[in-house]
């Protein structure tokens, strides 16, 4: 199966945008190289989590390897590497885009670039990557590949006739991209017989097995007994096993130089593989490591909280078992007078975030309170010191603080011209500051960038930008570093006691107008009570808002004879199912969605 | 003599009567327009339903309570109503004093019509009133006027039906307190012995429910209920009628004892279109119906349609679309959501559901007698809340009185003793599972001494804060 030379081997990704077709396409070139046969081809066969497919997203990056006879007489050797799509995992996308020699580029043929697919583009190209675009979806009515080709021309510079046209659907045009494959990118290069290099670029942990380790061997040879060395994170490993993905684990002989695969070596910990870190050999180790490694920190924290107080454990538990298979979460027990015990966790983006939670609601049956998203900010004290604080309830008291730093990042927008006046207007309400603007002749699209607050995008902006340019914008961002603002904490008051899961951190020129809507809409989502409730928002002990949830007044049904019994108690069931769901905070319930009421602030 | 008696042997009876002469707006219940040709095959079905009932056991003594509602069964022919309570009586007996209530409306009743039901044995009358208002009669879509109310107000006190029961509707969008509070003292003026005051109720699926979301009518609103609730209750338990229930009102000793059946949780059979019977696993058990033995009680169902019905009582001997059985917690919650309606209350019998009613009295909405939880006037306004509160109440988990206090307390510690009850009671949970599983066994006491019923009743009762004296007469007047 192996062929002789790395000439005969390419590997590749694929770049799309949500939606775009990336999967549905990885599905049909494994059916036409006869990797899997029709029958037992499930769809999005590479997103493996129900999640993935629910959401038509990719989280884990997954590997396969095909066999291509081409037309050219000879047999290759393809792996293709499907990688996360969204900005959270952008280093994940860059390394598993290192670990290739190109990448096809999958574009609707209705919608276009995205500022996303750009900014993969962007990334593969740096890396020296060959692309191939491939326009699909060309069997939907109102599809006009042309008008793709060309802006794929303009925007890329790759020459329209160059893009493939293809729909994943039919399978119309796979053969061409089979073949572009083999012709259009190149082969990898690589020495077998120099010191081991290899890249890591994802792993995933296997309960019998241990962790999974996906490689690409750029120089040298990886077999069953070599010791190896982790060279970022210093650990050694005797390697068990080494195979390839086809698309279920395989064992091989040796990943030599150009091949991707996986090792298994009982490593118990995806901690203690990394992706992004160089592998090489103990004995005879590489002076240089692989460019690119490093270290992933979460963007964006919340608490998690056990409904039920008892569930804590489970929560605990089942953080634990996501670690073992998510390198970046973190997390560390939090207490919090409103919500008991529980835990603030890293995540990479909001994405990170939605994904864990319902994965804990999901596969463990976990019922929880999520806070709302918070991001690190740089406190310095008048004694000098220095802290990072990603919860604003541990803020310390404004007296000792002399600065309050927060990050920020250089945000990109792809939107169509016409909603060009919203979308600047959105940056500006979020305190962004122009950084520059070009249309991407001729003038139908603009790239848009601003410097602006992490935290200001966290939230709601994502949704906001959808709905201000329906739907046609998309982002990308880049931490750049912090600034010193004039930032204040905002508490908020039930009944009198202040809730600390409400606390947010917000801009002093903003305090006012954000403590508002924050009461306003707490009104609206904290349900009548049997008895008065006052909602406050306030900073430093100054109430600057108030709204009162008025006690329910009338909540009695007049009949109750034999046969509304019955309905009576089903109602009584689900009502009580939607109580379990709410949090007693002092003598008040409250939903969970008020705990993420600042997400949802019309600025 | 108990012995022969299957546990839970059902003491009471509905009959459902479809018939009605015009719809009105309001009503979802299961009736049919017309139908002259139908009634007499409909009675001959609802014989031979009331045949196959025995099954489920005849009470020693004879039935307690007998329920012809419908529909408006004072349509129908005296003969046709004498037919049916004949076969009722020759079947399951009657007891002596037992309480055999009919329904009828204003329209075309006379006093020679009331005399007929006395004989029949029909000692209480259900009058479906509604109003005295010609405009709200009207809005209501009723096929009487205020004159033709009183007028059949006057035909049942003089034919002598003394258990007059009348409905009344509160809450009707066009109607200002002022008509609706000048009708209660027209009604009071003919002094019934019991009042059925409700509010209006949009239900689903009716004319009403398609005229309010078509924006045609008003919905009732929160401000009329309240002005209008409470200007009921206040008016009528003036006048000595005390509110026994969410929405019945009655003299001392003139509590529907049928209805109570309901409310307390007690078994009864059903026969007719639309009829729900409630019965032990063992009588369900005996009509036919699969249960699981980890039931503890089955209610069951019959055919709306009458037409269905009659068809599917030839075919099979009975009506029944559907039953279902009742597991512990679902009878438990049931006995909890229907006791807190009476004015007696219901007992509590989970030491964490008392934890939460210690916190419901602190603000005022119910009393704490013992182990008995009572809505106070205020906590009726928002009874279905705190059956809530009490239904979803968990153990286990330590209350939490103010966030600054919050901790975490090992739930192995808090379950398994529970925490003191408010009045400093410490509850045996022994005790109180024994108790539970009484109860919803159907056992707690159907024998024919109905002394024995209420072994709990708490000595506190006995103060004259309405609704529990009261209770406590209508407990006296149901032993006798």
């Amino acid at each position: 199966m192996a062929p002789q030379s790395t000439s005969r081997i390419r590997n590749f990704s694929i770049i799309a945008h949500i939606d775009h077709g990336k999967s549905t396409l990885a599905d049909r070139l494994m059916e036409f190289t006869g990797t899997v046969s029709a029958r037992d081809l499930t769809e999005q066969m590479l997103d493996t989590m129900d999640l993935e497919r629910e959401r038509g997203i990719t989280i884990k990056a997954q590997a396969v390897r095909m066999t291509y006879q081409a037309r050219d007489g000879q047999t290759y050797e393809f792996n293709l590497i499907d990688t996360p799509g969204h900005v959270d995992f952008a280093y994940e996308v860059s390394r598993a885009l290192a670990a290739c020699e190109g990448a096809l580029l999958v574009v609707d043929a209705s919608q276009g670039i995205e500022a996303q697919t750009l900014a993969n583009v962007y990334k593969a190209l740096e890396l020296g990557l060959e692309i191939v675009p491939v326009v699909n979806k060309i069997d939907l009515p109102q599809a006009d590949p042309e008008l793709v080709r060309e802006e794929i021309a303009r925007v890329i510079g790759i020459p329209a006739e160059r893009s493939i046209l293809a729909s994943a659907r039919t399978g119309e045009g796979v053969d061409q991209i089979l073949e572009a494959v083999v012709t259009a990118l190149p082969a990898p290069v690589g020495d077998p017989e120099a010191a081991l290099r290899a890249l890591i670029f994802d792993c995933k942990y296997d309960a019998y097995r241990g962790v999974v380790v996906y490689v690409r061997v750029m120089d040298g040879r990886l077999r069953s007994g070599t010791q190896i060395r982790m060279m970022a994170n210093q650990g050694t490993f005797t390697v068990d096993e080494v195979g390839i993905f086809h698309p279920s684990m395989v064992e091989v002989g040796e990943l030599t130089a150009g091949e991707v695969g996986y090792l298994i070596a009982s490593i118990r910990n995806v901690r203690d593989s990394k992706v992004g870190d160089t592998i090489t050999e103990v004995s005879r180790p590489t002076p240089a490591p692989l460019p690119g490694y490093r270290q992933v920190s979460p963007m964006v924290w919340a608490g998690l909280f056990p409904v039920e107080g008892d569930d804590y454990q489970g929560l605990k538990e089942a953080l634990d078992r996501l670690q073992l298979n998510d390198a970046a979460l973190t997390f560390e027990p939090e207490t919090s007078i409103a919500l008991g015990f529980g835990f603030r966790c890293g995540f990479l983006g909001l994405l990170h975030m939605e994904i864990v939670q319902e994965r804990l609601e999901r596969e463990f049956q976990l019922n929880l309170i999520t806070t709302a998203p918070s991001v690190a900010y740089r406190v310095t004290l008048r004694n000098g010191s220095v802290m990072e604080i990603d919860n604003p309830d541990q803020l310390p008291e404004v007296g000792l603080i002399e600065t309050i730093e927060e990050p920020r990042v250089k945000l990109e927008i792809v939107v169509p011209r016409e909603h060009l006046g919203g979308i600047m207007e959105l940056c500006q309400e979020r305190r962004g500051e122009f950084v520059q603007l070009e249309y991407q002749p001729p003038g139908e699209r603009a790239l848009l960038t601003y410097d602006l607050p992490l935290g200001e995008i966290i939230h709601d902006f994502y949704d906001q930008l959808k709905s201000r340019s329906r739907g046609y914008a998309s982002m990308d961002y880049q931490l750049t570093g912090y600034r010193a603002e004039q930032l204040v904490k905002l508490d908020v008051l039930v009944a009198g006691a202040k809730v600390d899961a409400l606390s947010i951190i917000v801009h002093r020129q903003q305090s006012s107008n954000q403590g508002r809507k924050l009461v306003q809409r707490l009104k609206e989502v904290i349900p009548r009570q049997l008895f008065e409730v006052a909602i406050q928002a306030a900073i430093g002990g100054k109430v600057i808002a108030r709204e009162t949830v008025p006690a329910l007044r009338k909540d009695v049904l007049a009949k109750c004879y034999g046969g509304d019994i019955t309905r009576k108690r089903k109602l009584l069931e689900k009502q009580r199912e939607g109580k379990q769901r709410m949090k007693r905070v002092g003598s008040v319930e409250i939903p969970q969605e008020a705990f993420m009421a600042v997400l949802s602030l019309d600025r | 003599m108990t012995a022969e008696v299957a546990p839970g042997t059902a003491r009471s009876l509905y009959l459902h009567i479809p018939f009605c002469d015009t719809r009105c707006p309001y009503c979802d219940f299961a009736i049919h327009i017309g139908g002259e040709q139908l009634r007499q095959p409909y009675v001959e079905a609802l014989i031979r339903e009331v045949d196959h009932l025995t099954a489920a056991g005849q009470p020693p003594g004879g039935l307690e309570t007998i329920y012809l509602g419908g529909g408006t069964p004072g349509l129908l022919e005296p003969a046709l109503l004498g037919r049916i309570l004949a076969a009722v009586a020759q079947r399951f007996g009657i007891a002596p004093g037992a309480e055999i209530t009919l329904e009828a409306n204003p329209t075309g009743l006379t006093e020679a019509r009331c005399r007929s039901w006395r004989g029949l044995g029909i000692n209480r009358l259900s009058l479906g009133v509604q109003s005295l208002d010609d405009a709200t009669l009207h809005w209501l879509g009723r096929n009487h006027d205020g004159k033709t109310a009183e007028r059949a107000l006057r035909a049942a006190v003089d034919a002598g039906l003394e258990n007059l029961s009348c409905d009344l509707i509160y809450a009707v969008p066009t109607q200002p307190t002022a008509v609706f509070a000048t009708g209660l003292e027209r009604l009071l003026s003919f002094s019934p012995s019991h009042i059925s005051c409700y509010e209006l109720t949009v239900e689903p699926g009716t004319p009403l429910a398609r005229w309010v979301a078509q924006g045609r009518v008003s919905a009732p609103t929160e401000p009329e209920f309240i002005e209008q609730h409470r200007l009921a209750r206040d008016r009528l338990q003036a006048a000595g009628l005390r509110q026994y229930e969410v929405s019945n009102y009655a003299r001392p000793g003139h509590e529907s004892r049928h209805n109570l059946t309901y409310w307390l949780g007690r078994n009864y059979l059903a026969a007719g279109c639309g009829a729900h019977g409630f019965v032990g696993l063992q009588a369900a058990r005996a009509l036919g119906l699969a249960v699981d033995s980890d039931r503890v009680a089955v209610r069951y169902w019959n055919f709306r349609s009458a037409a269905t019905y009659i068809k599917e009582v030839a075919r099979r001997g009975h009506g029944r679309r559907g039953h279902e059985g009742i597991d512990q917690q679902q009878a438990e919650m049931e006995r909890v959501a229907c006791g807190l309606r009476l004015r007696a209350g219901v007992e509590l019998r989970l030491s964490h559901q008392l934890t939460v009613a210690g916190r419901l009295a602190q603000l005022g909405l119910l009393t704490i007698e013992g182990r008995r939880a009572v809505a106070t006037a205020r906590g009726v306004e928002v009874l279905d809340r705190l059956t809530l509160e009490l239904v979803a109440a968990k153990p286990g988990v330590a209350e939490v009185e103010g966030a600054a206090q919050r901790r975490r307390v090992p739930v192995a510690a808090a379950a398994p003793a529970g925490p003191p009850s408010p009045g400093g009671r410490k509850v045996k949970p022994e005790r109180v599972r024994q108790e539970h599983s009484e109860h919803i066994a159907g056992q707690g006491g159907y024998g024919p001494h109905r002394q024995h019923l209420r072994p709990s009743e708490p000595e506190s009762l006995t103060g004259d804060r309405g609704l529990q004296h009261s209770h406590r007469r209508q407990a006296d007047s149901r032993q006798q």
